[in-house]
């Protein structure tokens, strides 16, 4: 036996003193301050903490969000914290605690935990091109990232905006999506897979991989941010690689059915990275080659 | 942390592990017993959540009485006192017969012989039955005609003795998980043979020599066309027919009939199949058949049965390790209760009603001056009697008619038209919205008793928890019921009291006792308290004496796919689920794999009818249509689906054909015929 | 510290002497040790649970437990907010880990403290005496590896009777309080160490190598189908892995109260993965025997620099079908490299 023995009897001792913290799955009351409507199934939660303050979450990071009895869940921040002291949530009723979120009235109160995961890497992002490219639900967590760039314009150069949403009834904050249309320091455009016979609709029909072609990118100048459902990701990188964007270049956020939002519960897992406490927001590169990640 | 050591509740396999209960007495995980004969420190999934569903919020834990249409909680001695009067009134008005007591595959062999004593001797009626009518009553009926007994007539552990397996009708690894894993492991590791008969692509099938894909229903035609190859090829053991059978020269004549050209057209397979299926089966030193509800639910359901068991005689399969006719039961306890004479026609051990001098016996040690004499009404024809008025009350004890038996709307309305039901059960189910009374159960983990597993081995089943809430265990509420009739004669301490009356009675059982099956489990016949058990049946001699060959012809199902309903609608269970879900649906893991009704489509009929995996999807037949999520897959063949009937919101039993065997009166949930659309 | 130190407080003892050390240590400790249930399966629990059985090796179900059991409370909750948890009274003092279960304990405590430390599974461990037991005592009289200094303290048997060594400062201060008993000699310590440093080797070269090969990528997708095809999805590879540390997270209402719960989960399940909307990144059967090996074998290596299988072979003993770590290794390396 040599000295290793001792030096591993060490670690034991350092090991004993006992620590009373039981915080890391207890979530802490917030009010629910409004609900809007965004679509027939997606709504719009606007929460604040119980004492006022900010949460401290930045664009790309996910709350793991309670109603106790029900369960927990994941949910993506889509607000931005340089808009105030509140968080919020836009969240589509698809299992069981997302429903129970949908039966929520203003003033309920709601357990979260969190902020969770890794941001947008907005500090890397100053002074480039940003291509900003979400779909389906993805707009949540962009709109995040989306207003953040707004309020500090200054930092960034040209700004583009890309959404599709699967037919013009699913489309995610519609007005807010006409404002960036319209706006002059965005370039912002939204398309949809289809269009039912009655419905009104305005922009562009098709995937959204077609809207890349026709822009004017400067490859070396540009960051990418992607947020939309699993199938998504592999044709709109597709088309960057085209464009001559690498994968140094392209943020992806991704999605996976998280339980703990700490790195433990290990549903997650890609790979040997933890998509909650390693993403959920990667660089293409991190993942790029690891099977199932996208 | 206690550990108790118990039988799981879910199939027949009877594998035992240590249920954990924690300082509150709540049940907060399972282990393997690493000594039991068949778990050896294994179990399957269920196995592993076994412990899940018991502390479920869900419970019943209060009994309930029907006011003013409302069921409201009431306290024990009300409820008791309500059920022994009515019943007796309604008993008084209408005649003995006029009620019927549905006993439970779920219960212990205590509660059961309970359940055929309380009908018997205190209500004087054999309308007594349980839901092994819809398993395996053919197989009881089919058997006991071949060979004199109606059980598996090996142990799991032939299952690794032998070199070929006809596995039929049976998913071995997802609803008898450790014997499908002996199968598995024997094939993979020793080279052993194995033909999967079935229309569904099984995981077996993956792994055997030769999978013959019929078509749903045509058992008796395929198998009595490999015993055609086999009797021309010469290949039957000519000495085990001579010295152990009778009747084979009409098994002779009736196979004739069936040359495998004609039976592959039958069948929809090709004439090779059946010739190779014939030569590996009767090649085999030790051939095993091993089939479950692909060959019993059928209105052929006993012909099938029959066919198996001349297999296995022709070929003289039968009587060693490693061969034998092996009917895998579904539940835990479905061997016990059928043991236990929660049958319509026979006391504990198959004792017959008719015949006088049982009734003597049982007279005397019930000490009742009179015991009924003729048949009563099996599960199904009971249902069928209450549709038509002539049953007029229902004592329910751990079944859920309304989702396990066929025709669903044809239940609601015969238990609709019933002026009295009981049901005792652990959990609110589709059936006690029915209820007139709920009288809380306590689930197996609150409760002494034993369970018979498939392979006839008599298992202790021990109290790990308290009673849930004011839940009593099925034995107690049993014995209150009769002592409420004023009936003395179902007085006991412990459930062990009322396993040594059984053992007195029931000489199949009459070896076993509590001390005796304290930590390993005895396999009945077992007839005297030295009697080590059997393992396999029909050594040397059947229970019968002779082996009787039972030929039977094809005969097609009931409803079989025309133009306007295309497709064969086949039911049964999936890995995750069990039954109609009570338990499961309540287990949280389990009923996260399986969340949603769902139908097999298979991808050519799916892409044809524009139908996407996890899409929703209406399948329709001539009595109803159910929405279900559509799993594309080639497990299920063209033109068929499959559907499994746990799910109250999409259930399975709302679609399927009440046609029955017309012996064993069992339903004919494997064949239908059905439409299936998307759901817009 | 040194080795003399650990040496002199060095005891040999009888079972049965180890037994009554064990008694007087639950005044103090919450005693775990283990124990011969009622149908002979050992497992651990406490010494009124059944007979003492140190010999016979790796307890069949993960020792992990006792700081990560199948079912644990993460909080309950009444109308007024949430409860605090119960403190422990009395640190666990658990016996029975092999020189594997201990390496096992001792990257499920570096996986739980990391990033996020884990505080419902530190409830217990903190303060948590570990105890190995090694020598003469295996399965069918084979030699367990002594552990060493993986633990608090020791139990090498030498075929009759228990070397008890103290490791760190509260294991020899608890082998300390043994002072009465004949201490041992030396030369038998060395005897058994040679004896444990001696053991093949071979099960460890085998990981290696099926390590490599799925570093390398070298082994295709045909290979986990065949594995895959013999998977019942039993999920006991995982219940009984001590490495395995996923959960799933429930809630019960009972009475009012909001229990919330994690328990066990499996990778071998299609549901792990399965996102609310259907989407499974690990839909497919292959996918998930797959994921569980690579997990232990290339993936962890490449998080924490370290093979997170100690090749205990409980999923090998607890798998019905035969396709544990150990025989999918066999396997794999069988047909795509070399030892």
């Amino acid at each position: 036996m040599d000295n290793s023995i001792d030096r591993a009897a060490d670690r034991f001792a350092e090991r004993l003193g006992v620590i009373d913290k039981h915080t890391l799955y207890r979530p802490f009351n917030c009010t629910l301050r409004s609900v809007r409507d965004l679509t027939p199934s997606e709504k719009m939660f606007r929460l604040a903490k119980l004492e006022g303050g900010p949460f401290g979450h930045r664009p790309g990071q996910f709350m793991q969000v309670s109603v106790l009895g029900i369960g927990e869940a994941p949910i993506s921040v889509s607000s931005s914290p340089t808009r105030g002291d509140y968080l919020e949530l836009g969240v589509r009723a698809a299992g069981t605690l997302t429903s129970a979120l949908h039966r929520l009235k203003p003033g309920d109160e709601i357990g979260l935990r969190g902020p969770f995961g890794t941001h947008f890497p907005t500090d890397e992002m100053k002074g480039r091109d940003l291509l900003l490219i979400s779909g389906g639900c993805g707009l949540a967590p962009m709109r995040a990232l989306i207003q953040y760039v707004e309020d500090r314009r200054g930092d960034f150069r040209k700004v583009t905006i890309l959404y599709g949403a699967k037919s013009p009834d699913d489309v995610l904050y519609k007005d807010e999506l006409r404002g960036w249309r319209n706006s002059k320091i965005f370039e912002c455009q939204v398309t949809v897979d289809r269009v039912p016979g009655g419905t009104c609709w305005d922009a562009n029909v098709g995937m959204i991989t077609k809207l890349i072609p026709p822009l004017q990118i400067r490859p070396d100048d540009t960051t990418a941010v992607i947020v939309g459902p699993p199938i998504m990701y592999k044709f709109v990188i597709e088309e960057l690689c085209a464009k001559g964007l690498n994968a140094g270049n392209i943020v992806v956020s991704l999605e996976r059915h998280m339980k703990c939002g700490v790195g433990k519960c290990g549903h997650c897992t890609i790979d040997h990275l933890y998509c909650c406490i390693d993403g959920p927001v990667f660089r293409l590169d991190q993942v790029a080659n690891l099977k199932g990640a996208i | 942390m206690k550990r108790v050591l118990t039988t799981c509740p879910y199939c027949g396999i009877g594998c035992m592990f240590y249920l954990l209960v924690d300082g509150d007495g709540i049940l907060v995980g399972v282990e393997p017993s690493t000594q039991h004969v068949v778990s050896k420190g294994q179990l399957c999934v269920k196995g592993w959540n076994a412990h899940h569903f018991v502390n479920h919020p869900d419970r019943l834990t209060l009994p309930m009485i029907r006011r003013n249409g409302q069921l409201e909680s009431t306290c024990w001695d009300e409820a008791l006192d309500l059920v022994a009067t009515r019943l007796k009134e309604i008993q008084a008005a209408n005649g003995s017969d006029s009620v019927a007591f549905f006993s439970s595959a779920k219960t212990t062999n205590e509660e059961n012989y309970l359940m055929m004593k309380l009908a018997r001797a205190v209500f004087k009626t054999n309308n007594v039955d349980h839901c092994a009518r819809l398993c395996h009553s053919s197989t009881v009926i089919g058997l006991a005609a071949a060979f004199g007994s109606g059980a598996m007539t090996n142990s799991i552990s032939c299952v690794e003795q032998a070199d070929c397996y006809l596995v039929t009708g049976s998913n071995t690894t997802e609803q008898h998980p450790l014997i499908g894993s002996r199968i598995i492991n024997n094939v993979v590791n020793n080279g052993a043979r194995l033909i999967v008969a079935d229309n569904r692509k099984i995981r077996l099938s993956r792994l055997a020599d030769i999978h013959v894909r019929w078509k749903n229903g045509t058992d008796v035609a395929f198998l009595n066309s490999v015993m055609n190859v086999i009797i021309a090829e010469g290949l039957e053991d000519t000495e085990f027919v001579r010295d152990r059978t009778e009747n084979y020269e009409q098994l002779k004549r009736t196979v004739a009939d069936y040359p495998p050209e004609r039976a592959a057209e039958i069948c929809g397979i090709t004439p090779r199949e059946i010739v190779q299926v014939s030569r590996i089966f009767a090649a085999a030193e030790r051939a095993m058949i091993v089939y479950a509800m692909g060959i019993t639910q059928h209105t052929h359901g006993v012909d099938n049965v029959k066919t198996c068991a001349n297999l296995a005689m022709l070929t003289g399969n039968i009587g060693r390790p490693g061969t034998g006719v092996n009917p895998l039961r579904g539940q835990n306890n479905v061997q016990g209760a059928c043991d236990m004479g929660a049958l319509p026609d026979v006391y504990s051990g198959y004792q017959k009603v008719a015949e006088p001098a049982i009734r003597a016996k049982f007279k005397k040690a019930w000490a009742v001056k009179y015991l009924p004499d003729g048949a009563g009404h099996a599960v199904t024809t009971a249902i069928d009697a209450a549709a038509e008025g002539r049953l007029k009350a229902l004592y329910i004890m751990g079944e859920n008619p309304m989702m396990s038996d066929p025709d669903q709307n044809h239940v609601r309305k015969a238990i609709e038209r019933l002026e009295f039901v009981v049901v005792q059960d652990i959990f609110p189910t589709p059936t006690t919205r029915y209820a007139d009374i709920i009288l809380p159960a306590g689930s197996y983990a609150e409760k002494d008793g034993t369970f018979t597993s498939t392979e006839r081995r008599v298992q202790r089943v021990r109290k790990a928890i308290e009673p849930v809430g004011q839940s009593r265990s099925d034995w107690q509420i049993l014995c209150d019921v009769a002592v409420k009739c004023g009936y003395g004669g179902m007085k006991y301490s412990s459930p062990e009291d009322v396993m040594d009356e059984i053992a007195a009675l029931t000489p199949i059982y009459g070896g076993i006792s509590y001390d005796r099956i304290d930590r390993v489990g005895l396999q009945w016949p077992c007839p005297d308290k030295n009697h080590s058990g059997t393992a396999v049946m029909h050594a040397g001699k059947f229970a019968r004496g002779l082996g009787m060959f039972s030929p039977a012809r094809y005969r097609p199902s009931a409803e079989l796919p025309d133009s306007r309903y295309p497709f064969l609608l086949s039911t049964g269970r999936c890995y995750f689920h069990f039954h109609t879900g009570t338990m499961t649906r309540r287990s949280r893991l389990l009923d996260r794999e399986e969340p949603f009704p769902f139908v097999e489509v298979n991808p050519a009929d799916a892409a044809e009818l524009r139908i996407q995996n996890r899409n929703w999807v209406y399948v329709a037949t001539r009595r109803a249509e159910v929405k279900a999520m559509a799993h594309v897959t080639d497990v299920v063949g063209k033109g068929v689906l499959f559907m499994p009937f746990h799910f109250e919101e999409g259930p399975a039993n709302l679609l399927t054909n009440n046609a029955l065997d017309p012996v064993a009166k069992i339903p004919e949930y494997k064949v239908c015929a059905a439409k299936i659309r998307s759901a817009p | 510290m040194c080795r003399k130190d650990t040496e002199r407080t060095m005891r040999l003892l009888t079972e049965r002497q180890l037994e009554a050390f064990l008694r007087s240590a639950e005044t103090d400790y919450d005693v775990r040790v283990p124990v011969a249930l009622r149908d002979g399966t050992r497992t651990l629990g406490r010494l009124d649970d059944g007979r003492l059985a140190l010999a016979g090796g790796a307890i069949p179900a993960k020792m992990t437990n006792v700081f990560f059991p199948q079912m644990d409370r993460l909080l309950t909750a009444g109308p007024d907010g949430p409860d605090i948890p119960k403190p422990v009274l009395r640190p666990l003092l658990v016996v029975g880990f092999t020189a594997q279960d201990a390496e096992c304990l001792e990257f499920i405590d570096r996986f739980y403290a990391e990033n996020y430390r884990d505080d419902v599974y530190f409830n217990r461990r903190d303060g948590a005496v570990i105890v190995c037991v090694s020598g003469r005592c295996g399965p069918q009289g084979r030699f367990l590896e002594i552990a060493g200094g993986k633990c608090d303290m020791e139990f090498i048997c030498d075929g009759q009777s228990y070397l008890v060594l103290g490791y760190s400062p509260v294991g020899k201060a608890l082998t300390e309080k043994l002072a009465a008993r004949q201490p041992a000699g030396t030369a038998t310590l060395t005897e058994l160490q040679k004896e444990s440093d001696s053991l093949a080797r071979e099960d460890s070269r085998l990981l290696q190598a099926a390590s490599r090969l799925l570093l390398e990528e070298k082994v295709p997708e045909e290979f986990w189908r065949s594995v895959s095809d013999r998977c019942i999805a039993c999920t006991s590879c995982n219940l009984v892995c001590p490495t395995c540390t996923c959960f799933d997270v429930f809630d019960r209402v009972v009475d009012g109260k909001v229990q919330r719960w994690r328990t066990w989960d499996s990778c071998q399940l299609d549901g792990f993965m399965r996102e609310a909307s259907g989407h499974n990144p690990m839909g497919l059967e292959h996918q998930r025997t797959r994921r569980r090996i690579h997990h232990k074998l290339a993936a962890d290596p490449k998080r924490w620099g370290q093979l997170t299988c100690m090749l205990c072979g409980r999923c090998d003993d607890a798998c019905p079908t035969g396709i544990g770590v150990k025989a999918v290794c066999r396997e794999m390396v069988s047909k795509y490299g070399s030892v």
